[in-house]
């Protein structure tokens, strides 16, 4: 059993707890008897408020899946996980839709976008699917901060890859989620493309408070976050706080061998 | 072999979602075997019960009414019993027997209720002589024996509940008389339709010839070794030359009574592969968009096989392969389907009272080839296109994102192509309108029908963008984004959304263009009604003309101010002053009948035209044949003497109601031809006295109990009765183009099924980001709803214009009211949106249920 419970500190903002997401206890299996393959085994996790996670591990190791259960995108087989107070495991469908459409934002590393809506439409399109008006003067600021301005009209086949995820981001952050989750939200890019996304990710932590859970096996895009935690078989083995790409990629490497060694 | 074997793999992968393609398949082929299964059965039945009854050769009189014409005189020809000892002396007779045989009766039970099994086919009294036994056998009770026994049809007696011991009063021309039951009779083989009642020899004679000694034709028996035809040979032979009789074959006189069934059958046959053909062409469009689907879900993978050395003809080759497959899989199962539907074509017709036996069913060799043969043909072309545009799939679409292309804009060659077509048709419909002469219109009307059709099927993706964002605009607008997603939806793939639409349009402008008609018909014609017809009641018979006795019932009835005869002289010639002979149907009525009808006339008054000696006649006559005013011509009735008459009306052919008739006075043909000869009624007219309206009425009533097959109608009631005859028409109509309908609803489920699984992905992420399945599965319906009433309203205003269009061109033929019938037209629309809910069903509920992780997993 492994944890990476931080101990509860007060920050963030009015009444809100300074956890934004746990996880207590998850497991997560597939198949039964001999072929049961345990994805997620006893995981306990806190994601600190208007912090910037990153989730790391080798494939396989259960990264993607504890993302997917902490997002309420998937199910688990045991345990419980939580969204604020909110408890995510057993919610219906209507319910966690509602949750992931008013409180958790989105950016998947590919296919994003919906081809049918240009950028701005794609940008507001959780808060129209809520029936909610978007706030305009946060939403300017989000737009300007990614530097999409001059191309809100644009559909997403007219949009570089990196432009896309930018505007996936600023989809993500328009609804003012209380988190984001992202899955290799830079895999597609090439490095400074990818760059550009991550410091726009890392100002959003800074400028906005936002808080943001990301999976990736890059060490430079783990760099951008304050806390990095190791995923290995479906257990956390490791965490790191403030990392630098050259601690990250050292700290992989070990894992590398001890894994082959065992 | 590997194309072969890909072929057959993608075939079994995608086999759902070739099913609806199958399904469109086997209908259109189903429709079309059931047509021809059900019209060849029908056809050998009708074979076989008259090469059952035929005699091996029949002798009657030249003027006889040959086979189901009715007896239009009083008087029918015959044949003297003494010819029967004089034709068994013939070599090659075995025996010869005289019939008796009146279709011209109606049978009704004890309480007055018509005895006859299906609307419109003849009752048939005969004498039963052991000939009769050929093809029946008395199975209960015992054959008619004296002048009040008659022996019964089973399938009468069991339809009517008829059982030995009733009364059956028959009416026959020279008189009614009553009949108890002593025997029921059972055909060997399938009696389609006709209730048969059996006299005794004499019987018949007497009551429906008037007179014994005499038969309607002799039946000859052919010897062992006489062939029918030389029998015939010896026949005429002995008659001798200047006989006025005639002498048939069995085969002849089948051939006789065929030759009117045969020709419904056609008409019939033709009518239903008509609608096959429209639910074929509309099979063609789902067809279509199911490969070009397939295809596109499948461009990386075909990309691959070019990358890797497919030839562009190898990948041509097995999209075209699998088309072939499925056209067999459809053909075949539509072969077999269609076997069934023409059972239950069957039976629908025995609830109506026709008697067909399902164990004669009539399968023809050709009839699956002919089906399998469509079905393939279609499907192979139908799938031709997608499989050229596989052909061309780039070996870099292996390389690039696995997301569908986005199919190319409507091209411009297509465009232009379209509104040239488009603008041709409308500009043959324009001419059409305007045109002075019904036949030249048709022409046109045809041209401009099947132009703006293929017009509006080639603009049907340029339309789609602009319709469907006026629909949305309208309709979509309340359910917000959701609703915006839908209409974004229908509108990223024009092409397919307009061969989806189109599919539906061809089926709803059919019936939006045949409600504008019959709408019309009925407007037109209780206009006409109203202004032209100044009789209070109407009298007809349902089949045939309307017997003396029940005339003179009529003629007794009280508070009648007047009753008007009308009958007619089928086949009488007129001779012009020059000296030309003309044959030419010949109407005679009483002078009331210018009150009756206020036919409008170009010169002379109406009524003259029915005075003694005078003669009325259409202006398109008098043109033709170069007929004035005061001309004499001479009339010969063929039933009698000859009349010389003078032309005293030329009568307008702006009309709907006897337009281009001649009629003479019924006082000028009593002159020349004997009562016996003249031809019955067939139809009455009758005007109450002031204020007596409701007196007359229920007076002609009580008259007409004697025969409950003639029937007395005011104006509102025969204004009902066209309503519910074009009413009828129309349903029976709308019925058939429903195969056409279903197959397009096929159609939009098969679309958007799959649209649904191209978009996986999309919908995992709306879902991630909060879309609920209920959003998700309205937002499917919604573009349902849009696909479907794009295709209505494209299907409507087409139909509306060509409808419009018709009455135009049937104006000249007396159509003058257009009736755009709304209700109906509203009601189309607004079911095309249930149509689309309907078809959205599935789709919206597969999306509803998928699982948002796997959507959104990456490869």
């Amino acid at each position: 059993m492994t944890t990476a419970v931080s101990i509860p500190r007060t920050g963030g903002s009015g009444g809100h707890t300074a956890v934004a997401a746990r996880a207590r206890q998850v497991v997560k299996a597939y198949g039964s008897g001999e072929t049961r393959v345990v994805a997620l085994d006893h995981v306990d996790v806190d994601i600190a408020r208007s912090q910037y996670t990153a989730i790391m591990g080798p494939s396989g190791s259960g990264k993607s899946t504890l993302m997917h259960c902490l997002a309420g995108l998937d199910t688990v087989t045991s345990g419980n996980i939580y969204i604020n107070e909110t408890e995510v495991t057993g919610l219906k469908d209507k319910k966690l839709t509602q949750l992931r459409r008013d409180r958790i934002g989105f950016i998947f590393q590919a296919f994003n976008l919906l081809p049918t809506l240009n950028a701005i439409e794609n940008i507001t399109l959780p808060m129209d699917i809520a029936g909610r008006k978007p706030d305009r003067a946060w939403l300017d600021r989000v737009v300007d901060t990614v530097g999409l301005a001059g191309r809100l009209k644009h559909r997403p086949n007219q949009l570089s890859g990196g432009q896309q995820q930018r505007v996936a981001v600023a989809r993500a952050l328009a609804a003012r989620p209380e988190i984001i989750f992202g899955d290799e939200p830079t895999g597609n890019l090439d490095s400074r493309a990818g760059a550009e996304v991550l410091s726009f990710l890392r100002r959003s932590v800074d400028e906005l408070g936002q808080t943001i859970v990301m999976v990736t096996h890059d060490p430079v895009a783990a760099s951008y976050a304050n806390r990095v935690l190791y995923l290995a078989d479906g257990r956390i083995v490791d965490e790191m706080y403030n990392p630098t790409a050259e601690l990250v990629l050292e700290r992989m490497k070990h894992f590398d061998a001890r894994g082959r060694v065992s | 072999m590997t194309v072969l074997k890909t072929s057959l793999r993608n075939f079994l992968a995608h086999k759902g979602r070739m099913a609806l393609s199958a399904i469109a398949v086997l209908l259109s082929v189903a429709f079309v075997c059931g047509t021809l299964v059900f019209t060849d059965t029908m056809n050998s039945t009708f074979d076989k019960i008259f090469s059952a009854t035929a005699p091996d050769v029949s002798v009657s009189p030249k003027d006889a009414p040959s086979g189901d014409d009715m007896q239009r005189t009083r008087k029918v020809p015959t044949i003297p019993a003494a010819k029967i000892a004089e034709l068994e002396k013939v070599k090659g007779v075995k025996s010869a027997a005289g019939d008796t045989v009146s279709t011209s009766i109606t049978a009704v039970d004890k309480n007055n209720k018509k005895l006859s099994l299906v609307d419109g086919a003849p009752s048939v009294a005969t004498n039963w002589d052991s000939g009769e036994l050929k093809s029946v056998e008395v199975t209960s009770g015992h054959e008619p024996r004296g002048p009040t026994d008659v022996m019964v049809d089973a399938d009468t007696a069991k339809k009517k509940k008829l059982k030995i011991g009733d009364t059956v009063r028959i009416i026959a021309v020279p008189g009614d008389f009553t009949t108890t039951i002593t025997g029921i009779a059972t055909f060997q083989v399938t009696n389609p339709g006709s209730a048969i009642f059996y006299l005794d020899d004499e019987t018949a004679q007497r009551r429906l010839l008037g007179a014994t000694g005499k038969y309607t034709s002799i039946a000859l028996t052919a010897a062992p070794g006489v062939g029918h035809d030389e029998l015939k040979k010896s026949v005429i032979a002995k008659l001798g030359p200047g006989s006025d009789l005639k002498v048939k074959t069995k085969a002849e006189t089948k051939e006789e009574n065929k030759d009117d069934l045969g020709a419904f059958l056609d008409v019939m046959k033709y009518a239903m592969l008509g609608f096959a053909g429209i639910a074929v062409l509309v099979g063609i469009f789902l067809i279509v968009n199911t490969f070009s689907m397939l295809v596109a879900q499948r461009t990386r993978e075909i990309g691959l096989m070019r990358a890797i050395g497919s030839s562009r003809r190898q990948i041509n080759r097995s999209v075209l392969l699998e088309a072939l497959l499925l056209g067999v899989v459809g053909s075949i199962l539509g072969v077999l389907g269609g076997i069934g539907l023409a059972i239950g074509l069957m039976k629908l017709m025995g609830t109506m009272g026709m008697n067909l036996d399902t164990s004669e069913l009539t399968v023809k060799a050709t009839t699956p080839i002919v089906g399998v043969v469509i079905g393939v043909l279609t499907t192979v072309i139908a799938a031709y296109i997608p499989a050229r545009r596989a052909g061309s799939i780039s070996p870099m679409a292996a390389l690039r994102d696995a997301g569908t292309p986005a199919e190319g804009r409507a091209g411009k060659i297509r465009a232009v192509l379209g509104f040239l077509l488009t603008g041709s048709g409308a500009a043959a419909l324009a001419v059409t309108a305007n045109a002075d002469k019904a036949a030249d219109g048709a022409m046109f009307l045809g041209l401009g029908v099947l132009l703006t059709l293929i017009g509006f099927i080639v603009i049907g993706p340029l339309l789609a963008s602009v319709v469907v964002r006026a629909l949305s605009a309208v309709l979509l607008r309340a359910f917000g984004s959701v609703g915006r997603l839908a209409e974004r939806n229908a509108l990223r793939n024009p092409r397919r959304t307009g061969a989806t639409g189109a599919a539906l349009m061809i089926g709803l402008a059919l019936v939006a263009c045949l409600s504008v008609v019959g709408s019309s018909m009925v407007a037109s014609a209780s206009d006409e009604l109203d202004k032209s017809v100044g009789a209070d009641f109407i009298i007809e018979a349902d089949n045939g003309p309307i017997k003396p006795q029940v005339e003179r019932a009529i003629k007794g009835a009280k508070h009648l101010s007047h009753v008007t005869d009308y009958k007619s002289f089928e086949d009488a010639i007129l001779t012009t002053p020059s000296g030309k002979k003309i044959k030419e149907e010949v109407n005679a009525a009483s002078p009331t009948y210018a009150q009756d009808l206020r036919s409008p006339v170009i010169e002379g008054k109406l009524v003259d035209g029915f005075a003694k000696n005078a003669i009325a006649i259409p202006e398109g006559f008098a043109k033709d044949h170069k007929v004035a005013m005061g001309d004499t011509l001479s009339v010969d009735f063929k039933e009698g003497g000859t009349a010389k008459v003078t032309v005293r009306v030329i009568a307008s052919e702006d009309t709907a109601f006897n337009k281009g008739s001649i009629h003479i006075g019924v006082e000028t043909a009593k002159a020349h031809v004997t009562a016996d000869n003249m031809p019955q009624n067939l139809m009455m007219f009758a005007e109450a006295k002031e204020g007596h309206d409701r007196e007359a009425y229920e007076s002609i009533k009580a008259g007409l109990a004697i025969d409950p097959s003639v029937n007395v109608r005011d104006q509102a009631d025969y204004k009902k009765l066209l309503e519910d005859q074009i009413g009828q028409m129309l349903n029976l109509v709308y019925g058939l183009l429903g195969l056409a309908i279903i197959v397009a609803i096929l159609g939009v489920v098969n679309t958007l099924a799959l649209s649904v699984v191209e978009r996986t992905r999309e919908i995992g992420l709306m879902r991630a980001i909060g879309l609920s399945r209920r959003q998700m599965r309205r937002m499917i319906r919604l573009e349902s709803v849009v696909i479907a009433l794009f295709g209505a309203l494209l299907g409507l205003g087409l139909g509306m214009a060509w409808g419009a269009t018709a009455q135009k061109l049937l104006a000249l033929e007396g159509l003058k009211t257009l009736e755009i019938p709304w209700p109906t037209i509203i009601t189309v629309f607004i079911g095309s949106a249930l149509i689309g809910l309907l078809a959205a069903l599935i789709p919206a509920f597969r999306a509803g249920r998928m699982n948002v992780l796997n959507a959104i997993a990456t490869d």
